[in-house]
């Protein structure tokens, strides 16, 4: 791929997120609820204290004022004030987001490293016991609602086993003195040379990434599964064996390489679609990240913050789909972008 | 020395074991996280529930709602309009520096003054401090707080602001505020983790907290977490785990798992919330008493609360909390009889019964739909409008504006448990929360004579009898306050909920 080719996609960008900050501030202006009332409650206040409140949020402006000012100042990256954590959207949002990136690459890994040895296994072994089993834990994997198997692997290994913990990224004692470099906890402990609490940080993410993963990691199984079954059909595959190369060298150099193909196509889609799983995910193990300050934001109607985290939800997930087309490329040379 | 070595070797081993080689650590499975730590800058309850441990007041409640001072030694009321406040000497901020009534000033001017917070910004909390209109210095231990009309609310309203250190904010400014929490209060703050824990230390040279309840003195445990946990059975693993020790908000059907649990129990207290349905008083329906007394005699409030609230809610005769003051403990309750709430149909001139629409909210749907069908089965065919909350208060807080609609379940909260802030909106003529449209001159006159009154014996009983009137009336059915439930540790000792969910951990331990 031409850098200019890049350069072109990069420009792609523009009118989609053009497009999504309309949709996100004409959706948030539509939603029925308003910020001051619902920061009001039940208290009492005079009109005048009302409008007060209403001019410091900047609400008192029309709604078509309001949008240009809000695409004004995001093109100078400038999200405007939390209403209620009173302080720029960028910077609340910028401490949240290393968590949930931080579990949502947990999450596809776990997602790839089972799935795709498991896709190709049962593809191998079809129609048997194994493939079988796979097969409906597949189905289950997909159909299981995240919240519900979250809160069943909690009662398992939290209650019952007492083996890992409920909530959070790491325990308050044990995260003393580690430098963060970059705020993902599982490499910071590492470079800061401390096993202990890299093992404290394990042991609080890997619930929520298995759950936040689950799903992904039955769907690329089927996807995986299906592709190798085509593939091993191939007339090079038989060629292959008849030239005399061993079995494993076919499936895992020869058979995987196109098998993969499809695969990647999902698995970028799917990555795209654990951000919306981190919004429930996250709540269900109080894990402190972007997904569930989004949920937070919408219920209380804190229109900044949410049209901010949505546009950069948008700018991830095109970037996902970007290098998935890039991947697909390098496997699979007679696709150009 | 056999038995000298032994003993050295048990001394050792218990030494060994002791939690006493790890810090006391408390945490607070808790619904949320804070929204800032700066006392002034925000309009959340739970928030506050977390800085009221950093910060103190100038005054206080305990957790039986009464008022105590805290950072005050004192307070009396000079007129209907003028409060004078002592200030203690000898509190300490955590940074070591001495609380002074400049500091007390600078806090509640920066509360009420517009643009008080600097960068042109003003506190959303100016209007949970009313009608204050000056805060001057009398002496070096002496404020002087001036209303611009009488509001008997003030004492009970100062609990929710919170002193900090002029030269704190001066130097970190109010944007730093946000993150770098500096007060006088148990603990002080070591870190903020945002979305995940706000983790607090003990403040070794606190003065003591409030005059008047006992065991004063720096906090038991050395360090208290507040673990955020927004899900309930997340919560409810965390505490059965042993993972927290307190958790707020337990849902009534996880109350038994938590009983059942050999290491923790539950808790509730009164909340400070009113449920109640609002009958459209100017509608051609609902101006009759006698329809009214109807529908307040239809509604089987025990079975509601039994079935659906699992139990946890206390039953009202009117707006009022039982813990409230002011409240008329001898109100005459309408008994569930639907055979009565017929008869007043047909005297009412309704012998084949009414039909009406009963507004309510997604979250109350469920007890909604238990009223309509009780009501049905009394002779009222009631069918359930579900909307939204806002779009609901619009519709029927209408402050004397025309009002659409029969019937709407709705609540108000009440924190400071005084007429003055649930009473006087639901019913007054045209206020605030007067969903109803109810209007009576007579209550109007007896509730605007006991905001005035400066005896608190005799304001009281201007509230009680402002309830007897209206429980006779019923221009709303007073159904229940439901229960604040907790879930604690069995390990925890010296803690109670308190109505207005502040979880004070000043004298809490763990054994």
């Amino acid at each position: 791929m031409t850098f200019t080719r890049f350069l072109e996609r990069l420009l792609q960008l523009i009118p989609v997120l053009l497009g999504v900050s309309v949709i996100v501030f004409v959706m948030m202006a539509l939603t029925p609820g308003d910020p001051v009332q619902i920061m009001i409650g039940d208290q009492i206040v005079t009109p005048e204290q009302e409008a007060q409140m209403r001019r410091d949020l900047g609400l008192d402006r029309p709604v078509v004022e309001r949008f240009f000012v809000f695409l004004g100042n995001a093109l100078q990256f400038d999200f405007g004030q939390s209403f209620y954590h009173r302080r720029p959207v960028a910077e609340v949002i910028l401490e949240r987001l290393p968590a949930t990136i931080e579990l949502t690459v947990v999450a596809m890994l776990i997602a790839l490293f089972t799935a795709i040895p498991l896709g190709v296994l049962a593809a191998v072994r079809k129609n048997s016991i194994f493939d079988r089993i796979a097969t409906v834990g597949g189905l289950l994997g997909v159909s299981l609602p995240g919240f519900w198997f979250g809160i069943l692997l909690l009662m398992l290994f939290a209650v019952h086993l007492n083996l890992l913990p409920v909530a959070g990224r790491i325990n308050y004692g044990i995260s003393q003195g580690i430098t963060p470099y970059t705020h993902f906890l599982l490499i910071d402990t590492l470079l800061n040379g401390r096993f202990d609490a890299f093992r404290n940080a394990l042991a609080h993410i890997i619930l929520p990434a298995i759950t936040l993963g689950l799903p992904m990691t039955a769907i690329l199984m089927r996807v995986t599964r299906t592709a190798m079954l085509e593939v091993l059909r191939a007339d090079y595959v038989t060629f292959a064996q008849a030239k005399g190369l061993s079995r494993q060298r076919i499936l895992w150099r020869h058979a995987l390489k196109n098998a993969l193909i499809p695969t990647v196509s999902v698995a970028a889609i799917e990555t795209g679609s654990l951000l919306g799983g981190n919004m429930i995910i996250e709540t269900v193990f109080g894990w402190p990240g972007l997904g569930r300050l989004v949920v937070e934001s919408i219920f209380v109607r804190n229109y900044p913050l949410v049209q901010a985290a949505v546009l950069l939800y948008a700018v991830i997930y095109v970037m996902l789909n970007f290098f998935a087309d890039i991947l697909y490329t390098i496997l699979n040379p007679r696709v150009k972008l | 020395m056999k038995v000298i070595h032994r003993t050295i070797v048990a001394s050792a081993i218990a030494l060994c074991m002791a939690p006493a080689v790890q810090a006391q650590e408390l945490v607070v499975g808790f619904t949320r996280d804070a929204d800032t730590l700066d006392p002034a800058n925000h309009r959340n309850r739970e928030t506050e529930t977390i800085i009221r441990n950093i910060y103190d007041g100038i005054l206080t409640r305990a957790s039986d709602m009464q008022i105590h001072p805290e950072i005050a030694e004192s307070y009396t009321q000079v007129s209907p309009t003028v409060y004078d406040f002592t200030i203690r000497s000898g509190i300490t901020f955590h940074d070591g520096s001495s609380l002074t009534v400049e500091d007390v000033k600078f806090t509640l001017d920066r509360v009420i003054l517009e643009g008080g917070m600097g960068d042109g910004q003003t506190s959303p909390r100016g209007s949970l401090l009313g009608p204050v209109e000056s805060v001057e210095i009398v002496d070096d231990s002496t404020i002087r707080i001036t209303l611009s009309e009488p509001w008997p609310l003030l004492p009970a309203m100062l609990p929710h602001q919170q002193i900090v250190s002029q030269a704190h904010v001066e130097e970190v400014g109010s944007a730093g505020m946000a993150t770098q929490a500096m007060g006088a209060g148990p603990f002080r703050l070591a870190d903020w983790r945002r979305g995940d824990s706000v983790i607090l230390e003990r403040f070794d040279d606190y003065y003591g907290g409030a005059t008047g309840i006992p065991e004063a003195g720096p906090a038991c445990v050395e360090r208290v977490i507040f673990q955020v946990i927004p899900e309930s059975a997340s919560r409810v693993a965390a505490l059965l785990s042993g993972d927290v020790h307190i958790i707020n908000e337990l849902p009534p059907h996880s109350m038994n798992q938590v009983e059942n649990s050999p290491n923790a129990q539950v808790m509730t207290v009164n909340g400070t919330r009113s449920f109640f349905l609002a009958m459209n008083n100017e509608g051609d329906i609902f101006d009759d008493v006698r329809v009214r007394q109807a529908v307040a005699h239809a509604i089987d409030r025990d079975l509601i609360i039994d079935r659906i609230l699992g139990g946890t809610a206390t039953k009202i005769d009117g707006i009022m909390s039982p813990d409230a003051f002011g409240k008329n403990p001898d109100l005459p309750e309408y008994e569930f009889n639907p055979e009565r709430s017929r008869e007043l149909l047909a005297e009412a001139g309704y012998p084949d019964g009414i039909s009406v629409t009963l507004d309510t909210e997604g979250a109350l749907r469920d007890t909604a739909e238990a009223i309509a069908s009780l009501m049905t089965n009394a002779g009222i065919t009631t069918r359930v409008q579900v909307g939204e909350g806002t779009l609901l208060t619009q519709k029927w807080r209408t402050q004397g504006g025309e009002k659409e609609g029969d019937m709407y379940l709705t609540s108000w909260g009440n924190s400071t448990l005084d007429p003055f802030d649930i009473f006087v909106p639901t019913h007054r003529t045209n206020d605030r929360g007067n969903s109803a449209g109810y209007s009576n001159p007579e209550l109007d006159a007896l509730l605007d004579e006991a905001g005035a009154e400066l005896d608190r014996e005799r304001r009281g009983e201007l509230y009680q009898q402002a309830e007897a009137l209206v429980n006779a009336e019923v221009p709303y059915v007073y159904l229940w306050v439901p229960q604040d439930i907790y879930g604690v540790s069995t390990r925890l000792s010296n803690w109670s909920p308190s109505p207005d969910s502040r979880i004070n951990l000043h004298r809490a331990c763990l054994d």
